[in-house]
């Protein structure tokens, strides 16, 4: 544990990308600290909209005249704790479905397995434009939406996993000496891939992040007033280009966060990949 | 298993999976909120207007009766007429599906050709500051969101500098339609003014779509490269002493973009995805900006259409890589 650590630290790659969320999510808790006009999330000020960055506006205002600054840092809340917990629902359906299906070889896992394949074959964004449409738009039904269309991601790896694990002579040995299929998964499979989950978690939340801040821009995301950083780029879509910080920083803020993701889960890969290599 | 029965396994599940999708597609579309009826009537209709709609399209029916209803038309290729264009919706999506296509072909020459060349300048320059420029390029421009990138070009070279058109196929009338194809028509036609400019409309939405597909193709690329570089057949030929540019343009290259090619399936589907978005941005008269406006309308039939259309093309691309993933390497049908 402590050699996994020290590899991690070295890592560049990954380091930098922890640090980005880091400090994105730090910005996120301090956000009422930080901001220097929080009554913006929901107070307008239309004598002065639409200003280009200064000192007292370091990233502009938009057009109700709100600090961009101090929106996108609200925004940060929603949008963080939105795709966590849209990726946790979708682990939590994925992984179990993975589990079982790679487990067993029979129809059932096979019908399974299709199930995920005909998630696959809806294009992510319709199908969460979709749901999101239907159900109408609040930050439970976004969190819906995507968890229904990202957990074939997690069943698919965990299914292939399992399945390559599952001739492991460790796993074998654990069912002839009478596990029950239960405690062969849960204790002697899923420790194993674990690694394999984790990287596809860290460059699955940037997916969802994306697909999230589309439905924002859609219209189908978190209502207003409460800021959103997809929603905040399709208001500033009218007042361009004169008004080019307006799109900018809500843009750049969903760049820096996936980034962040892409990093950490690349990284973490190179790490977990070379301890693998490294064991055998 | 073998090859033959990794295909029949495949082609066993294909009509499953297809009614699955439909299930899938048809309960989604089913529990609107929104009355499609009261909707399709005006705001003004009576109720008695509303019923004799909801009778016209059965919807009146039970849910069960609605979806046998739907799958015995869906058989006979009819998907139902759209509620705002009154057009059956084949016809719909048939006459938006070569703009689509055009995009989306254009999109992957230049995927292709980026992602393939700079995966495979990285890969052969392993470790070296290309390579580390050129991850952290790739890397980047996954994390852009598609929808932000559009605009923003749209700002820049279109508002600002008004090089290039802000949105739409072409400037003025197209040329006479003979396939739909507004390049092919051009060409048949002999009309160079309207080949340049459906140029230079197509250019900002190809490369909005192109360049995160591109990203993630020059890294399939990328490792194929130095997995086929540390392979020991490359071994084998350093060692008889092979000149490196023969090993590279003979052995190398042939395997990295083999092993790109079978990721066609997932470079299609992140095609698709950004379609949709960036069709809205650009008014590409596609079937993306299509079903934008359909799910915003409620016009499920069209929904329906729409989702069906893609999900069976990309059902069918993954069966067709499944199918020549097995053929060209049978070690993975395991």
């Amino acid at each position: 544990m402590k050699a996994l650590a020290k590899r991690f630290a070295r890592d560049r790659i990954a380091v930098t990308g922890l640090a980005i969320l880091g400090l994105l999510a730090l910005a996120a808790i301090l956000a009422p600290v930080l901001a220097p006009y929080p009554e913006d999330v929901a107070t307008f000020h239309i004598e002065r909209r639409l200003l280009p960055p200064s000192a007292e506006a370091l990233m502009g205002t938009d057009r109700m005249g709100g600090d961009i600054f101090s929106r996108l840092l609200f925004g940060a809340r929603a949008t963080l704790t939105l795709t966590t917990v849209a990726v946790g629902a979708a682990l939590l359906i994925g992984v179990p479905i993975g589990l079982i299906a790679g487990y067993y070889r029979n129809w059932a896992s096979d019908a399974l397995m299709r199930v995920s394949d005909v998630f696959l074959a809806v294009p992510q964004i319709v199908m969460a434009i979709a749901i999101g449409q239907t159900l109408g738009s609040s930050a439970e039904n976004v969190i819906l939406a995507l968890s229904l269309t990202y957990w074939p991601f997690w069943a698919r790896l965990v299914f292939a996993e399992t399945r390559s694990m599952r001739n492991e002579i460790f796993v074998e040995s654990a069912v002839a000496l009478g596990a029950s299929a239960w405690r062969v998964m849960v204790l002697h499979i899923l420790p194993n891939i674990a690694s394999a989950i984790i990287v596809r978690t860290a460059i699955g939340m940037g997916a969802t992040m994306l697909t999230a801040a589309t439905l924002g821009f859609l219209g189908l995301g978190v209502p207003p007033p409460a800021p959103e950083w997809g929603r905040m780029i399709a208001e500033s879509r009218q007042y361009l280009p004169d008004a080019w910080w307006y799109s900018l920083a809500p843009g750049a803020a969903i760049f820096l966060t996936v980034l962040g993701f892409n990093l950490l889960g690349d990284g973490l890969r190179d790490i977990l990949n070379a301890r693998i290599r490294r064991r055998r | 298993m073998s090859w033959l029965a990794l295909v029949a396994n495949r082609l066993f599940w294909f009509v499953p999976t297809l009614l699955g999708l439909l299930t899938i597609v048809f309960i989604l579309s089913r529990v609107v909120p929104v009355d499609p009826a009261v909707l399709m009537a005006g705001e003004n209709a009576s109720a008695e207007q509303a019923q004799r709609i909801r009778e016209q399209f059965g919807l009146d029916q039970p849910l069960i009766a609605q979806f046998v209803d739907y799958l015995h038309d869906t058989i006979r290729g009819d998907l139902g007429r759209s509620l705002y264009t009154q057009q059956p919706i084949l016809t719909d999506l048939a006459a938006r599906l070569p703009a689509t296509l055009e995009l989306a072909f254009a999109a992957s020459l230049v995927a292709l050709l980026i992602g393939v060349t700079l995966g495979i300048l990285a890969g052969l320059h392993r470790d070296t500051l290309l390579d580390h420029v050129l991850g952290i390029a790739t890397i980047s421009c996954m994390a852009v969101a598609p929808f932000w990138m559009a605009m923003e070009f749209q700002s820049l070279f279109s508002m600002d500098l008004g090089w290039l058109p802000l949105s739409g196929r072409v400037q003025g009338f197209p040329p006479a339609q003979v396939t739909g194809f507004i390049f092919l028509d051009a060409l048949i036609t002999a009309d160079a003014g309207a080949l340049w400019s459906a140029l230079q409309h197509i250019l900002l939405p190809t490369l909005t779509l192109a360049l995160p597909a591109a990203a993630t193709m020059a890294r399939f690329t990328r490792n194929g490269v130095i997995a086929a570089m540390s392979s020991p057949s490359v071994d084998y030929q350093m060692a008889m002493g092979l000149p490196r540019r023969v090993i590279i343009w003979k052995y190398v290259l042939r395997m990295a973009i083999m092993a790109t090619v079978t990721q066609f399936g997932l470079t299609f589907a992140i095609l698709l995805t950004g379609v949709v978005v960036v069709e809205t941005i650009f008014d590409w008269p596609g079937l993306g900006s299509y079903a934008i406006n359909s799910i915003l309308q409620s016009d499920y039939n069209a929904v329906m259409g729409f989702t069906l259309c893609t999900g069976v093309m990309l059902i069918t691309v993954n069966l067709l890589v499944d199918i020549l993933q097995a053929a060209i390497d049978p070690r993975g049908s395991a």
